[in-house]
């Protein structure tokens, strides 16, 4: 499997992954739905690094603005500081156990709603931090098989 | 930062933002599909018996709507003689059109839904909507077969409405939660009361005069605060009704967005 077929897989993984955030839900469980734009963003950047950067988390973040329908910009910033650190943090991710990948993926999901919630406030919108623990467990429960698939295309494209 | 800035104060992208809509709009009607399939197989799934029974309970539930809305006319009626006794300047009539939820806005924050009525069926910007029980919200973009409603839970939503029991005037606003708003600048001394039913009092032109709003829920004061915190729970079911009317309201002889 090339790059043209890693970019297909992503384009793929990304349409469904769309589709699946906006899926309507009652309102109780809006607020425990994880980010998954971010998660295939943290994901694909960890095994894909060298063709996948800084721009790519740019790109996801407009993509995310659009879906959430939030201020062009909002998501850009966060999807782009987050992927700064994945970027910073791929070489260790590799020799990480997938215990320590998860807390990994959890501490980067908490600094994301954190920093959500500093451009809420600075936007004067409402902030929900009652919530923040629920989401990082939701984003822990679909990073698990989302890491197990792409961890599949990873080795797909290595053969 | 600099894009944040200038979409939250500027129009510059308002355009290319309808465009990209408009191209999402398949995403959303596939987003939709897992609902539509729940609702399809309980459907396929429903007993025969089961069926029979939902069938009596509506014929008698229509039965009693039927019931109270003679009451209700004979009300309209009364109420037009006192009008015209007194005067009064216009009648508001309204005029109905079912629609159905189509998508919801992802992010908890932005209380939106988007509906499958557009500008073909004569959808007008700032539009009222109701599902069966209460107010829902406005519409904000028509496109030409659907449209996007801003709910009254939006933290951008504000409205104008008075308390049945005295006719007290305020302003409820959205706190972006679906069982929560806050009626804004109560004085201490206000009569207002746990339990009180909220309708819109037509203000500002927007609403129409009467549906109902929320209930009163949670009465707060602090010693040396200007205003009291008061919480309304919404009488409509913003986060899980799927059928929904939109208001056409009468207007000098003429509907609101039909020509």
């Amino acid at each position: 499997m090339g790059k043209t077929n890693s970019l297909q897989a992503l384009l793929i993984i990304l349409s469904v992954v769309t589709i699946l955030q906006l899926v309507p839900v009652d309102g109780k469980w809006l607020l425990w739905r994880p980010n998954l734009l971010l998660l295939v963003m943290i994901t694909w950047m960890f095994y894909f690094p060298d063709q996948y950067g800084i721009e790519f988390s740019v790109m996801l973040g407009v993509l995310a603005d659009f879906v959430f329908g939030t201020n062009l910009g909002f998501y850009v910033l966060v999807f782009t500081l987050c992927g700064a650190v994945v970027a910073l943090l791929h070489r260790v991710v590799a020799y990480l156990e997938l215990i320590h990948q998860a807390v990994l993926v959890s501490l980067l999901v908490l600094a994301v709603e954190c920093l959500k919630a500093w451009a809420n406030i600075f936007l004067d919108k409402p902030v929900f931090w009652q919530h923040v623990p629920y989401i990082v467990l939701a984003s822990l429960i679909f990073w698990l098989p989302l890491d197990r698939l792409v961890k599949t295309i990873y080795r797909w494209q290595r053969q | 930062m600099l894009l944040l800035t200038l979409d939250s104060y500027t129009d510059w992208f308002k355009s290319s933002r309808e465009q990209l809509t408009k191209i999402a709009y398949p995403l959303q009607v596939m987003a939709n599909f897992p609902s539509r399939i729940v609702a399809w197989a309980e459907l396929k799934t429903t007993s025969r018996k089961q069926l029979e029974q939902r069938a009596n309970n509506l014929e008698k539930e229509r039965l009693i709507l039927l019931g109270k809305l003679q009451r209700s006319a004979d009300l309209a009626a009364e109420n037009l003689r006192l009008r015209q006794l007194l005067n009064a300047t216009e009648l508001l009539m309204d005029s109905v059109l079912v629609t159905e939820v189509i998508g919801v806005s992802p992010d908890p924050q932005n209380h939106r839904i988007t509906i499958d009525r557009g500008a073909e069926d004569g959808v007008y910007v700032g539009q009222p909507v109701l599902d069966s029980t209460g107010l829902m919200g406005q519409v904000i973009v028509v496109y030409k077969n659907y449209s996007q409603v801003l709910l009254i839970s939006d933290f951008n939503h504000a409205l104008p409405v008075q308390v049945v029991r005295n006719g007290l005037r305020s302003i409820v606003e959205g706190v972006s939660d679906f069982n929560e708003m806050e009626l804004g600048f109560v004085s201490p001394t206000v009569d207002i009361i746990i339990g009180d039913q909220l309708v819109s009092s037509g203000l500002g032109g927007r609403y129409p005069v009467g549906y109902p709003v929320g209930t009163v829920t949670q009465i707060d004061y602090q010693a040396g605060e200007k205003f009291m915190q008061v919480k309304v729970k919404p009488s409509a079911q913003l986060d899980r009704s799927r059928h929904l009317l939109l208001v056409f309201t009468l207007q000098n002889g003429v509907f609101n967005g039909q020509n």
